[in-house]
């Protein structure tokens, strides 16, 4: 674990260096949108109090801070771009904060976007490139932030952990009905280069964070190892197909069918091959009062050698804005098990989690938020480590943002 | 289905204070008429932006459309306004008043048509030579939806708020009322409503949908709304 538990501050020094390279040439307003280029420059205070070390220092606490840790610190901050080479030909690229990896910055996305004029009322889409896949309902801002709360739910948070896909997706979609009202989408895509996804989920257990990792990044493991969840061992491509549809802008529906088609035989090692496979749901409602709500669900196994694991978690959110405020409520339910081989399952993370954000926009430009988040979760690995079998964290994250965009208002 | 119903005609004095129509020349026979058309739906409420067009039987109208372009903006990431109703051979203007680019199109027979990326006037008029329905889109924002109905008449209106719209300098004679609306597939508009007016007289017709409309076309995402600033 020694190479994730190197000095932060000493990696944020260059980082914030090549950060404000970046930003100097946002003082330049661009003549027209063609190439807009988006900063993100986020301050934020965290105060955690759990007994346990972070995941990401090697321990098994389910935050990205713990005591240690605590502060201030700079990593949500971003930078996006996005350009058109053609008319419809976009390339779209974000570059994300991580101080506790070796080069400090690295690309979350970066692709290539399709989007041919529409000859009928279908309409194609292709992106190429290292993407999101769409499942998540949340984190739909600049990005791959959520315009709700500062932490992601447990899915996403593991989405942006060790999902992505590197490759091919096409969509179609077309709206049908009276005045457009209902809409459908479909997509398919193969991808490479996401042969360990599952190494991470199966090692700790859930996590509620707002890190993604970069698409050269590494990861801590279990025993002190790291691993790079986006590489490619046993060639054999992944695939996911999904569906969406739409009622007004009132209603959505999305489901996932996910599989990476890992070989779980392929590697020695923790962070090779695992097989992963999952079914993800979405659902996003506007409710009377100005209330929306957002639920999302997955469930799936990932397998490797002969340890299989099954996984499940589901969230609900509650949001309403109030002019420039905005407060949200969130709900997680997690679930990890272990296939055993006599029969029968081990349980391997087991929990709960509360979220409550209040996000003020004074301005398109500045931001302030208030988040509270405790996660009560159970794990046998507490019990051996001398914790009690259940584990309450909190913690509490007070932010200011600052967008600065070349993109003339 | 549709339900209309004659309510009541005016007196001449009456007809002496209205206007003509965008586009109608005066020296018809007889004492042009008016039409005032009140839109509900089947609960009684008022439903606005219906389009009404009245096409004169028997005879070919020749008036010209209005010279000066039409305008369909977009202003807001939305086409503004949501239903542009034109007269055959009239000119469309697409000026984008976003400072973000869109890219209109559309494949309706009637007008197929791109304007590739633009911000500002930067396309000049298009000219609307065919009748029919033309649905406009834009390649960047998907959610954007717009119309142009394109009719074979110089008399058309559409419904305000209150759900009533008015058709003036109406030439004496018989027509044939249509309603349009988006809100209702194809196959369920009204059926066309045969008139007679007379000279100078101020018709009144009621318009009641029987059908469930589909909600109006928004971009209000009601609590999953981006602030406002």
């Amino acid at each position: 674990m020694q190479a994730c538990q190197t000095n932060r501050s000493l990696r944020t020094r260059p980082c914030l260096a090549g950060l404000l390279l970046c930003l100097w040439t946002l003082s330049a307003p661009a003549e027209n949108d063609a190439h807009v280029l988006t900063a993100g420059i986020e301050g934020s205070f965290v105060q955690t109090s759990t007994p346990l070390t972070s995941w990401l220092e090697g321990g098994l606490g389910k935050l990205r801070n713990d005591e240690n840790t605590d502060g201030l610190s700079l990593y949500h901050s971003f930078m996006n771009y996005s350009g058109r080479l053609t008319p419809t030909l976009n390339v779209k690229a974000t570059l994300i904060y991580n101080p506790e990896q070796s080069s400090g910055l690295d690309f979350s996305e970066a692709f290539l976007e399709f989007r041919p004029v529409p000859r009928t009322a279908w309409r194609a889409r292709f992106r190429v490139g290292a993407f999101y896949p769409h499942i998540t309902m949340e984190n739909i801002d600049v990005a791959w932030t959520s315009p709700y709360t500062l932490s992601s739910s447990t899915i996403n948070t593991w989405l942006a952990e060790e999902v992505r896909t590197v490759g091919l997706e096409s969509r179609f979609g077309r709206n049908f009905g009276a005045n457009g009202q209902h809409g459908l989408n479909v997509e398919g895509a193969i991808y490479w280069l996401n042969d360990p996804t599952g190494a991470l989920l199966s090692a700790k257990g859930w996590s509620l964070h707002d890190r993604q990792t970069g698409i050269t990044g590494e990861l801590p493991l279990r025993f002190g190892t790291t691993f790079e969840p986006f590489k490619e061992l046993d060639h054999r491509a992944g695939y996911y197909v999904g569906g969406e549809y739409r009622y007004g802008k009132r209603l959505t529906f999305r489901y996932h069918h996910y599989n990476n088609h890992g070989d779980p035989t392929q590697g020695p090692d923790w962070g090779d091959t695992w097989q992963t496979f999952f079914d993800a749901a979405g659902l996003q409602l506007s409710l009377p009062w100005d209330v929306g709500l957002i639920g999302q669900w997955i469930d799936g196994r990932t397998i490797w050698q002969g340890f299989d694991a099954g996984f499940d978690a589901w969230s609900t959110l509650l949001t309403r804005p109030f002019g420039k405020h905005r407060v949200s409520i969130r709900y997680d339910d997690f679930y990890l098990d272990q296939a055993l081989l006599g029969g029968g399952v081990q349980e391997l993370d087991r929990g709960s989690a509360w979220t409550v954000a209040w996000l003020f926009h004074h301005s398109q430009k500045l931001r302030f938020a208030l988040e509270w988040l405790e996660i009560e979760s159970t794990r046998p690995q507490f019990v051996s480590a001398g914790f009690p079998a259940t584990v309450a964290e909190t913690q509490i994250i007070v932010s200011v943002r600052y967008l600065l965009s070349n993109q003339p208002n | 289905m549709v339900t209309i119903r004659r309510l009541s005609t005016a007196s001449i004095a009456a007809i002496a204070a209205m206007g003509a129509a965008p586009g109608v020349t005066a020296g018809e026979i007889g004492q042009p008429a008016r039409l005032t058309v009140e839109v509900t739906d089947r609960d009684g409420q008022p439903v606005g932006d219906v389009v009404i067009y009245a096409t004169k039987d028997g005879a070919d109208d020749d008036r010209q459309p209005h010279p000066a372009p039409a305008i369909m903006d977009q202003i807001g990431t939305a086409f503004v306004p949501h239903i542009l109703v034109i007269q055959v051979g009239s000119l469309v203007d697409f000026p984008n008043s976003d400072n973000i680019s869109h890219h209109v199109y559309s494949f309706s027979e009637a007008k197929p048509l791109e304007l590739p990326l633009y911000r500002g006037t930067t396309h000049p008029p298009l000219v609307f030579d065919v009748p029919g329905l033309v649905i406009l889109g834009c390649n960047i924002h998907d959610e954007m939806l717009g119309y142009i109905l394109v009719v074979d008449t110089p008399y058309f209106s559409q419904s305000n708020v209150d759900g009533q719209a008015k058709l003036v300098g109406l030439p004496p004679g018989d027509y044939s009322i249509r309603v349009w609306t988006p809100r209702l597939r194809e196959n369920s508009l009204p059926p066309d409503l045969q008139i007679a007016l007379i000279d100078a007289e101020n018709r009144q017709i009621s318009v009641r949908f029987t059908e469930k409309l589909s909600p109006p076309h928004t971009s209000d995402r009601g609590g999953l709304s981006r602030p406002v600033y």
